[in-house]
């Protein structure tokens, strides 16, 4: 039981490699390779804790349709795409709160002519695993000092972006997202957590 | 079952692309790179020099992840444990003024985040916090510290306003670890400071109308006291209570009864704000529902405190007031125990009268060592 938040954290870095892309052909593509998009981003909430993540996004679903303007017609994308990241957080100042996590989510998003994306994300899967710097348990009058302590929290999240698709280009897009979560259970209760993150998507 | 089988086919793809490896271990390589600097600055924030110590230490027990911050001169191995307020304040709050300029160069100083305040975390159920979980916490720090500096580390308890409820608690269940206790506007009798706000309240509020202060302020907490029920406890009126007590020394303050103090506290950047915002709330809520303000009290045990002990007032304290330093230190069953009224200070003697604050605690530190 006690390896599974690890056999968890395993699966989720593998499925860093399972998939996106913008260009509303790519949906006709049988190919994973054009479905994938790898995303680099800092995440964290700048005053206290700073953080990079890595994942990646593969497109599931794609409708695009046409939009009636004054000025002609619009072509709009929506997209389902699944991703998956794992980083890193640290609390520079104390340490106390620095940490790994996951998340592993679908992200519906719109993308308009000019590449202007908006996108909404909902990460049900998502762990927390603190690291803490110098830990010592006491259990009545026995005091051990601990390697690497910490604990793993659920963290799902939920969240809001703004982004730019850059066709052909080899940074295939840039995001900045509001990210709202929470840790469970943390103390006696839960513990809502908020972060920004800026960064870009890119394929090999 | 196509979304399974297609990453693996694409990991092959990998494997058998070249280029793509490269640019794999690239990124790896950085990734690596940014962790291994990360990791050096956590590792190297600490200063090991014992007469100055800068030290962070984890205190783990019963579910709880309590930061323990250690600052200041370690030398002699007297660790001055402070027990923030609250519930749901932080250690590093105090760490400022004379405590650190001054305090600190006589002894280590402990900021202790308890359970569920401040930057500690952990998992356990609502069940788990109480009064005497947290006073198993400090002693179980008191544990590791001598377990990291050697059992001939010497401690004093210091506790201020709920700090002076968890600190009784403590030394009920093991005061022979500290050679004594500082009480600083401490609250050891919860169940009595709902009918000594009434009392209080009309007494300094009927003396600032007399000198024409603020009659308008004081006229309203006049009416506050008259609109609460004095017999029965009620949880609104005592956060209304509560609330206009700190209003009250902001008032003090302004017409130069009580000193202003300087805050010269770097803290902001060590505590996350929306972290400890939402500790205190948790923590206060847990408590206050556990009946802290409506049945807790250790007056009748204070007579079972022996150690040498310094009870330490604002004259002017609404929040918890003078006559609970009074009774501390009539009650206190120590032969060693002086009591010190500041009389130009509210709440928070350290930051009102610093000067004489750490004066008094350099010298019982010294005296009792």
């Amino acid at each position: 039981m006690r390896q599974l938040p690890l056999v968890f954290l395993i699966l989720n870095s593998y499925s860093l490699f399972a998939q996106n892309k913008s260009d509303h052909s790519i949906i006709n593509s049988k190919s994973l390779y054009d479905r994938i998009e790898f995303k680099a981003s800092y995440t964290g909430n700048i005053l206290w804790n700073q953080g990079i993540t890595i994942g990646a996004e593969y497109l599931w679903r794609q409708k695009a349709y046409e939009k009636k303007k004054k000025r002609g017609t619009k072509l709009i994308t929506h997209q389902y795409v699944l991703q998956s990241e794992i980083g890193f957080t640290f609390m520079p100042a104390t340490q106390t709160d620095t940490g790994l996590l996951t998340s592993l989510g679908l992200i519906w998003r719109r993308t308009n002519p000019k590449g202007k994306q908006i996108s909404i994300g909902i990460n049900p899967i998502g762990l927390y695993r603190s690291i803490l710097p110098e830990v010592y348990e006491v259990k009545g009058d026995d005091v051990q000092k601990k390697t690497l302590a910490g604990r793993i929290y659920y963290a799902p999240s939920l969240t809001f972006g703004f982004g730019k698709f850059r066709k052909n280009k080899a940074l295939s897009g840039r995001y900045f997202n509001f990210n709202f979560g929470i840790r469970t259970p943390y103390n006696a209760s839960i513990l809502p957590t908020f972060t920004v993150s800026y960064g870009y998507r890119f394929k090999f | 079952m196509q979304v399974f089988y297609q990453p693996l086919q694409y990991l092959m793809d990998i494997v058998l692309n070249f280029n793509t490896m490269k640019h794999l271990m690239t990124l790896g390589l950085k990734i690596f790179l940014v962790l291994l600097v990360a990791i050096q600055v956590i590792s190297c924030s600490d200063s090991e020099n014992i007469s100055n110590l800068e030290d962070t230490l984890i205190v783990r027990h019963k579910g709880a992840d309590m930061p323990a911050y250690i600052y200041g001169n370690g030398s002699e191995k007297v660790f001055l444990i402070i027990l923030h307020g609250g519930p749901g304040g932080y250690g590093l709050s105090y760490r400022y003024g004379t405590i650190k300029s001054e305090i600190e160069k006589t002894c280590a100083v402990v900021y202790f985040d308890q359970r569920g305040s401040g930057m500690s975390q952990g998992t356990y159920s609502k069940d788990g916090i109480n009064v005497d979980i947290m006073a198993e916490d400090v002693l179980a720090l008191v544990k590791v510290i001598q377990h990291k500096y050697g059992d001939d580390a010497k401690f004093f308890l210091m506790g201020h306003s709920w700090g002076g409820t968890l600190g009784p608690a403590t030394l009920l269940k093991d005061q022979h670890v500290f050679k004594g206790w500082i009480d600083i506007d401490g609250v050891h009798d919860q169940k009595g400071l709902y009918l000594e706000y009434i009392n209080f309240f009309t007494i300094v509020a009927n003396e600032q109308i007399a000198l024409e202060n603020n009659i308008e302020f004081w006229n309203g907490v006049l009416n506050l006291v008259d609109k609460v029920d004095a017999n029965t406890y009620s949880d609104r009126d005592f956060h209304d209570l509560n609330s206009k007590a700190y209003e009250g020394e902001s008032i003090l303050t302004n017409d130069n009864i009580i000193d202003k103090g300087d805050y010269d506290g770097d803290v902001f950047f060590k505590y996350n704000l929306f972290t400890r915002l939402w500790n205190l709330l948790t923590i206060h809520t847990i408590l206050n529902d556990n009946g802290l303000h409506d049945e807790l009290t250790y007056t009748n045990r204070l007579s079972e405190i022996t150690i040498p002990a310094l009870v330490l007032w604002g004259r002017h304290d609404l929040v918890v007031p003078p006559k609970f330093g009074q009774e501390a230190y009539d009650l206190l069953g120590s032969s060693s125990k002086k009591l010190v009224f500041f009389e130009k200070s509210g709440h928070a003697p350290m930051f009102n009268q610093p000067h004489l604050f750490a004066d008094e605690v350099i010298e019982f530190i010294n005296q009792n060592k």
